[in-house]
């Protein structure tokens, strides 16, 4: 599949199917993961995989933005004192979410293209995921992504048009561009 | 494979009380539109009820009410404006059926 239709028929899927997703799958999903780019090739990111059925529930019970039903789960956490070690201030407190973040993006985006779909989740408890799954001190949870085949074909949502949102050179100015949005 | 465990009256109860803790947790910090989607999925959870615990005689009517919640409670995500127009829908469902209840059948 083109990368560009990958990224853009990519949506957030909220009803799956109970299709178990097998394991070499989840492998090409943690490998496209940890190929993200991070800054200063700290590569803060830990993923905890969450397959068994019982502690997906647990973890569903207390993630009120798990949105439907999932035979997997990966919670992408970031090793914040690595970042604060190797990164300072500036890692711990903005690096370790934007290189987790595109790790994710990379989750998803491999995910869609094996035929699976996905969801970025914020909300979820995190101090009951914490204790779920024994994140160690340091360790951040920062995203879970619920994965699964999907059961439906979610309506893209409109674009915020590109005039609003590109400038060339200077902000504000016109960029011109074909695209309609 | 078995997705959702069988669940008493209890343990569903308790389901509900995780997930209006949690709920609470998450809409310290969350946008603001999402404290009336996570009510709305509250009101979805609770349609169930009668489904797992003993004593309680199905609510045709709020199935009903679950299943335009489910329809419409993922507006929030690309159509706010329609969300806001979903809620007004369902709370003038309810309003009728309160009609319904308390006041025509007295």
């Amino acid at each position: 599949m083109d990368i560009f239709e990958v990224i853009k028929g990519r949506r957030s899927v909220r009803r799956y199917k109970s299709d178990v997703v097998s394991n070499d799958v989840v492998d090409k999903i943690l490998d496209a993961a940890r190929w993200a780019p991070s800054g200063s090739n700290i590569q803060p990111w830990k993923f905890v995989v969450i397959s068994d059925m019982n502690l997906l529930e647990l973890v569903r019970k207390v993630s009120p933005g798990y949105l439907g039903e999932t035979p997997l789960a990966i919670l992408v956490c970031s090793d914040r004192e690595r970042e604060y070690r190797v990164g300072g201030t500036l890692g711990r407190d903005y690096l370790s979410i934007a290189d987790c973040s595109m790790a994710v993006e990379n989750m998803v985006l491999a995910a869609y293209a094996l035929g699976l779909g996905s969801c970025i989740v914020k909300s979820f408890s995190r101090i009951a995921v914490k204790e779920m799954l024994e994140i160690p001190e340091g360790i951040e949870p920062e995203l879970l992504v619920i994965i699964g085949y999907p059961a439906h074909k979610p309506t893209p949502p409109a674009r915020i048009p590109i005039g609003e949102i590109v400038y060339l050179n200077k902000y504000g100015e016109k960029f011109p561009t074909s695209l309609e949005r | 494979m078995k997705m959702t465990e069988q669940k008493t009256g209890n343990g569903y109860l308790f389901e509900i009380a995780l997930f209006l803790a949690t709920s609470a947790q998450g809409c310290l910090n969350e946008p603001p539109l999402y404290g009336p989607f996570r009510l709305l999925d509250a009101l979805s959870k609770l349609a169930d009820f009668p489904d797992h615990a003993t004593g309680l005689a199905p609510d045709p009517f709020l199935k009903e009410i679950k299943a335009i919640v489910d329809e419409k409670k993922f507006l929030v995500m690309y159509d706010v404006d329609a969300f806001r127009k979903a809620i007004d829908e369902i709370v003038e469902k309810l309003v009728k059926e309160m009609k319904k209840r308390y006041i025509e059948t007295k």
